[in-house]
């Protein structure tokens, strides 16, 4: 007998290196959507978070942890032009989305929100009906088709239809702390982005709600990508493929505490061998 | 082993006597307002009900008190209030969007803006009186017509409208025009569909409290040139005459009749303005309802 | 729910059995080489070793990253353990069946004992019957299945120790000598081998019981299960 002759294999034979990366989406190889370049952010001069370049890849989910005050909820921001909204912020740098400058002068923040969706920490549907909700941004944005349908396809890719399909009418504040997220998600699915932000989604609900937000997140990049805030890191570890840690640098007069990318990189490497002690001494716990 | 014995029972009765004495005061505060009210109100309904008739409604006022009706100064006060409403809220509401939306808090005519709407409020009701005539009768030269009336009364209500709205809009939760803004919807689509329809209510009760300030007002009206004895009706841009300012005249008469029909045109003021409130009520609660 | 952790889970276990799917091969490869005095196929047994070592690195990593990323719990984490602990006991199986291709090629050109040969075969039989044992029961979950392991070792157990004396009995010139000592590392190789089975049985004992326990212990004979169990 030979080698090349083989006993009978019970399990379709799949090599399992190749098993471990296809579970991981298209990167680092795949493309890539963001191009972050040496971006800072300032509130009325005061730099809140500086020199930070990275790159988002398509159809991952990419989360951003780090310790409070050090920029990651204002980076997020940023995607999508919502800092525009605060009178006293600045960005500086540049953040390119397939390649076109996102704060360029011709750009319409109106435009980029509704290809970049935001999810927010706090549930926050509108004091409306579960369907208002859903239909309010197709109706603004005057998108074609039938309304019926996108607000039942957005509830279905949020997990959400079998729940509140006989009660479309109803207050969408009737609903669960964890039906609200999904809304809001569904809310945000409705209007067909690209890409949705996620800034600490699941830090205002009970365990089971987080469970199936994170659930949602694994089906849903298959056909969006996803960013994610979270303070929660284990959080970070379960979901995302690429982790970035962020951390705060203090001045040397001990006043200005301004927010730096420390590491970027695939997730199992940050939490089983990260680079930088930085990001070691967060992932175990040891803050102090 | 013993356990040490406590007392649970009150320590000292000074502070329950404190807290039952003010308690009483309260409770004797309220019944003072609620009963002096409580006695004006019967008062005139004992006076004015019998009087409530026909004549009141329908005729203009005589020297005679059996013919002595009330009907232009009816009409008056509803049309005023009617072109009070459609000056006043809109203004007010636009200027209470440009605050709380559009202008930044930092920008100082912003805040001498602020600061002077504050102010408008407390000036009294005689000055707006001869601002009007000033400005609106002579310089405008609009004439002492109803228009002039109307929109004296609507620069006199217009700060209680604007606080309301302003207070109404900024209780709007940020987080519904961040969840709006993030949809892609611009600033008036934010505006005209989540906040505005979630101020309704609030608007509402400062447009009532704006109304019932502006029903009673007399001075004002008389310095613009709200008339004491109109016999026709009013129009536009002609004279006019308010239920205020037929009150007050026919108490000045030394019959006594006049005094009762007085009353009554009390009450005729008091249904207007709870009309009024009513339909302000309704609407609130038909916006709130969605909540 | 925690869909990530349960493909996580399902791939690492269909790896693990594609692993042992590898070291049968190994295990018929190099008993055929002995048995046949196939020098080129036990070439061919310990190159074949490097796919084993990839699976088993491969299969380390994948725990790895899934302890880090997912903590889990439970059932989870005794699967989890269990596995780690399979994937060595399999590794150590493959390795000593380079072991014995290394030993094949060393007695090369040396008359061999057929009877001592057949035993080999028996022997080899025997175990690929454990390893499939093995391999069955951590995936059906099977507890009865895992302890009937303990008795197909005791057959081979007791082969190998009649090994020595079958040696000893061939006796003669120092060729024969020679190849009776190195046979007598086959024998302890292919008993290693089985050794390992009964291992990978006691860790899906572990797995569905949640306790620490040895089916049968050296020093404390005696053992069949329901002895009581060591908790840790």
């Amino acid at each position: 007998m030979h080698m090349t002759e083989s006993a009978p294999v019970r399990i379709a034979s799949v090599n399992p290196q190749t098993l471990f990366e296809t579970r991981q989406g298209d990167r680092p190889t795949g493309e890539t959507l963001f191009s972050v370049s040496d971006l800072k952010v300032s509130y009325t001069g005061v730099p809140a978070l500086e020199g930070v370049s990275l790159d988002i890849y398509r159809n991952n989910v990419t989360a951003f942890i780090g310790p409070s005050g050090c920029g990651k909820s204002t980076f997020i921001r940023c995607f999508n032009r919502m800092n525009d909204l605060i009178p006293t912020a600045q960005v500086e740098g540049h953040i390119s989305y397939h390649g076109v400058d996102l704060y360029g002068p011709e750009v319409d923040p109106v435009e980029v929100r509704k290809r970049i969706g935001m999810v927010f920490q706090k549930p926050n549907p509108f004091p409306k009906s579960i369907y208002d909700n859903i239909a309010f941004g197709p109706r603004i944005l005057r998108m074609q088709g039938s309304l019926d349908e996108r607000v039942e396809q957005g509830l279905r890719r949020a997990a959400l239809w079998d729940e509140v399909k006989d009660r479309l009418k109803e207050s969408a504040l009737s609903l669960s702390g964890g039906q609200q997220q999904r809304l809001c998600i569904a809310r945000c699915l409705a209007v067909e982005p690209d890409v949705i932000l996620m800034d600490e989604p699941a830090s205002a609900l009970d365990p089971i709600s987080t469970t199936a937000i994170e659930d949602l997140m694994h089906e849903l990049k298959r056909n969006y990508t996803i960013v994610i805030v979270t303070h929660n890191m284990q959080q970070a570890a379960r979901v995302a493929d690429m982790t970035a840690f962020f951390s705060v640098k203090v001045s040397d007069d001990g006043k200005r505490r301004t927010g730096i990318l420390v590491e970027y990189d695939e997730t199992p490497t940050i939490f089983t061998k990260p680079a930088d002690k930085r990001t070691e001494d967060y992932v175990t716990g040891r803050f102090g | 082993m013993s356990v040490p014995s406590i007392s649970l029972r009150r320590q000292s009765s000074g502070a329950a006597f404190r807290g039952g004495a003010f308690y009483a005061l309260l409770v004797f505060s309220v019944t003072i307002g609620f009963v002096l009210l409580v006695t004006l109100l019967v008062d005139v309904f004992i006076k004015g009900v019998p009087y409530l008739d026909g004549v009141l409604f329908f005729d203009p006022p005589s020297a005679i008190p059996e013919r002595a009706g009330a009907r232009p100064a009816i009409l008056g006060t509803i049309f005023l209030m009617g072109l009070l409403l459609v000056m006043a809220v809109p203004i007010g509401v636009g200027t209470a969007l440009y605050l709380e939306e559009y202008a930044s808090r930092d920008a100082w005519y912003n805040r001498l803006l602020d600061l002077n709407i504050q102010n408008l409020a407390a000036v009294p009701s005689i000055v707006y009186g001869i601002l009007g005539l000033a400005f609106l009768v002579r310089g405008l030269g609009l004439g002492r017509v109803t228009l002039a009336g109307a929109m004296i009364l609507t620069l006199l209500v217009l700060p209680i409208v604007i606080v309301a709205s302003r207070e109404a809009i900024r209780a709007v939760p940020d987080s519904i025009r961040q969840g709006a803004y993030a949809l892609g919807a611009t600033q008036w689509q934010v505006i005209r569909r989540q906040v505005l329809p979630a101020a309704i209510p609030g608007i509402a009760t400062g447009s009532i409290l704006a109304l019932a300030r502006a029903i009673g007002e007399t001075a004002p009206l008389i310095l613009v040139g709200a008339l004491t004895y109109v016999a026709f009706n009013p129009t536009l841009t002609g004279p006019f005459t308010a239920l205020p300012i037929q009150i007050y005249q026919w108490i000045a008469r030394p019959q006594e009749e006049f005094r009762l029909l007085a009353a009554a045109a009390i009450i005729v003021l008091l249904a207007i303005l709870l009309t009024m409130n009513a339909f302000a009520i309704w609407l609130r609660n038909r916006y709130q309802r969605r909540w | 729910m925690r869909l990530t952790l349960q493909e996580d889970l399902d791939q690492l276990e269909a790896s693990l059995q594609e692993e042992g799917e590898l070291v049968l091969r190994s295990l018929r490869g190099s008993l055929n080489a002995l048995v046949d005095a196939d020098t080129e196929l036990a070439d061919e047994v310990i190159a074949f070793d490097d796919e084993v070592d990839a699976r088993y690195y491969a299969i380390e990593e994948g725990i790895q990253s899934l302890l880090a990323r997912q903590t889990p719990v439970a059932a989870d984490l005794r699967l989890v353990l269990a596995m780690l602990h399979d994937n060595l006991h399999l590794e150590r199986m493959a390795d000593y069946c380079v072991t014995i291709a290394k030993l094949t090629k060393l007695v090369e050109g040396i008359a061999q004992d057929a009877t001592l040969l057949e035993g080999f075969e028996e022997m080899g039989r025997r175990l690929e019957e454990m390893i499939h044992v093995a391999l069955d029961s951590f995936a059906a979950r099977n507890l009865e299945q895992a302890e009937s392991l303990v008795h197909l070792d005791d057959l081979v157990d007791r082969a190998n120790r009649r090994v020595v004396g079958h040696v000893l009995a061939l006796g003669g010139d120092p060729e024969r000598r020679e190849w009776g000592l190195r046979m007598i590392i086959v024998s302890r190789c292919l008993e290693r081998i089985g050794d390992h089975a009964v291992d990978i049985g006691e860790q899906t004992a572990y797995l569905v019981t949640g306790e620490f326990r040895e089916f049968t212990d050296a020093s404390h004979p005696g053992g069949p299960p329901g002895t009581a169990p060591r908790e840790l």
